[in-house]
């Protein structure tokens, strides 16, 4: 990146060896920014955590609204109910997000990273409790460094009580999407929860204190799979937080007021702020490193000091390798968003998406498993007829008790022995023994293919076919 | 530290799709533990699942790690 600045900007030093580099990190005090990109964080956590902690308390049809019912293996979104046999949808989904991974990083970068990923919100919540009880930048720092006393002590527990407390929640809402919330909001005052409850409560709670509270940038440094691989869905095109070398070098400190031509230097005045407020602790002048989680932090910073020395704002921004390059504003920006890239990615994403939708649609709201009775083969009962049994499992996929009739053919003569109906409670499955009877003439010996049909009694439009076989004694 | 999350934290995220893949296609239910059927609570199927899936990848993740010792650091032990 930025190949084009005369003098090459400083380089990092090399990380150190092995084992060290988690021993000797430094521990970031990130400083907190107001501004555009900050407000735009700030409405992302909002928006993404009332759902997250909202979500399970939502009532639809007398039940939960979102709930991945493990015990009963079935997956309650709204209107919807998964059964097992639709982990289709699921996949799909999983390749839907992939998709829109991989469209959003080619178009703007780490957009997930920097808005979205919930380790960066949760840091981001875990940060404003700690300035709100630490204080700012340098109070933390300070405090860091003072030896232990009644004060400081409160000051920690008080910190770690609230992280604490925020991280607990966390794990009980997260247990809440697999376990019903009326049930285990139940067992809060007693804490009567299951074992297994209980466990991941707190299994999810401490992770959440430990990579928001604790680990922080390192999650996204050494433990994320994507900030190892987005560097193949970028491209000379991708808009990345940039700093403009050649209009910032050479940086440095300057009198109020004199403008850079004057001073015999760049726009930066090298005052540090972008690195201050940088989560992971990287300095963006550095070029584009696989650190940059996209937060835009720096490009808030940087345009409040901008804004103060009297300088036009943008040096750090949102720009592509081309657009420093070649000198492009916004509108060579914006025209090479299409590019072949982006426009196969939107294609396949929209494609699936479309592809989800319809099948969603389009969803049978009935399910048939058929079994032949192997106990029973082909047997001749009274009135020279042969007799076959299936089990048939009977799945309701809708929210209403249905009732359901049968039917049978493939063989001249072919009926079904008693009741042709069942009732099947809402969103259940119901087992059902069939007698198939065939007049013994009608046949060949063997295996002979018969369908089932079978449709709602209140719907006889929507039939459903299940083929199977009738056995012939030889 | 970063050895116990080299093994840890890989096996973790592996786990958690196993897990997605295993018990999606297998019903806790209709498992068989040493002859008999599990007679374990689902959740309790689903976690023990879990952790011993994520005990499995990282027994794997500790291997990987044992062979990738250079000759020198084998030959060497007390420079390392």
């Amino acid at each position: 990146m930025n190949s084009t600045a005369p003098n090459p900007s400083p380089k990092a030093p090399p990380p150190p060896e092995g084992d060290t580099l988690y021993a000797v990190r430094q521990k970031v005090y990130v400083r907190a920014v107001t501004g555009l990109f900050a407000n735009w964080r700030w409405a992302l956590v909002w928006f993404t955590q009332i759902v997250f902690y909202g979500l399970p308390w939502l009532q639809w049809n007398d039940r939960q609204a979102v709930l991945f019912h493990l015990t009963e293996r079935k997956f309650y979104i709204f209107g919807w109910v998964f059964w097992p046999q639709d982990v289709f949808f699921l996949a799909i989904l999983l390749i839907i997000s992939a998709y829109a991974l991989f469209f959003f990083t080619a178009i703007a970068g780490r957009l997930w990273c920097g808005y979205a990923c919930p380790q960066t919100v949760y840091t981001e919540i875990f940060m404003w409790i700690e300035e709100k009880i630490e204080g700012d930048r340098n109070k933390r720092m300070k405090l860091d460094k003072a030896p232990m006393s009644p004060r400081k002590l409160g000051i920690k527990a008080a910190k770690y009580g609230a992280w604490g407390a925020v991280a607990l929640w966390t794990g009980f809402t997260f247990v809440g999407y697999f376990s019903p919330m009326s049930e285990l909001l139940a067992s809060v005052a007693t804490l009567g929860f299951g074992p297994w409850e209980m466990f991941w409560i707190l299994f999810y709670g401490a992770f959440t204190y430990l990579f928001a509270g604790v680990m922080r940038e390192q999650v996204c440094k050494y433990m994320c799979p994507y900030a190892r691989f987005q560097a193949v869905m970028f491209d000379p095109d991708t808009l990345v937080i940039t700093y403009d070398e050649g209009r910032g070098e050479p940086r440095g400190a300057r009198r109020k007021g004199v403008d850079s031509a004057t001073a015999g230097k760049g726009d930066c005045v090298d005052c540090g702020i972008c690195v201050q407020v940088c989560p992971t602790g990287i300095d963006i002048r550095n070029g584009l490193q696989y650190e940059c989680i996209g937060c835009a932090a720096c490009i808030d910073a940087c345009d409040q000091v901008m804004d103060k020395v009297g300088y036009p704002r943008g040096l750090i921004r949102y720009s592509t390798e081309n657009a420093i390059k070649r000198g492009w504003g916004t509108k060579e920006i914006i025209g090479h968003v299409f590019r072949p890239r982006t426009l196969v990615y939107g294609t396949v994403l929209i494609a699936i998406c479309v592809a989800f939708v319809w099948g969603l649609a389009t969803r049978d709201p009935l399910r048939v498993d058929i079994i032949r009775d192997r106990a029973s083969l082909g047997r001749e009962v009274a009135g020279g007829m042969i007799e076959n049994v299936y089990r048939l499992q009977v799945m309701n996929m809708t929210e209403v008790p249905r009732n359901f009739v049968f039917d049978v053919k493939g063989i001249n003569g072919i009926q079904i022995a008693g009741d042709h109906r069942v009732a099947v409670e809402a969103a259940a499955t119901q087992a059902v023994t069939l007698q198939v009877l065939v007049p013994y003439d009608a046949g060949k010996p063997g295996a002979n293919e018969i369908v089932f049909e079978i449709h709602p009694e209140d719907d006889p439009s929507l039939k459903l076919f299940e083929k199977t076989t009738f056995l012939f004694p030889r | 530290m970063q050895k116990l999350i080299q093994v840890l934290w890989p096996s973790f995220l592996v786990a958690a799709v196993v897990e997605a893949v295993f018990f999606t296609v297998i019903d806790p239910q209709a498992l068989y533990l040493l002859g008999e059927p599990v007679h374990y609570d689902p959740l309790t199927t689903y976690s023990i699942g879990f952790l011993a899936f994520w005990l499995i990848c990282a027994a794997s993740s500790l291997t990987t790690l044992y062979f990738q010792r250079t000759a020198d650091e084998i030959n060497h032990p007390e420079a390392h």
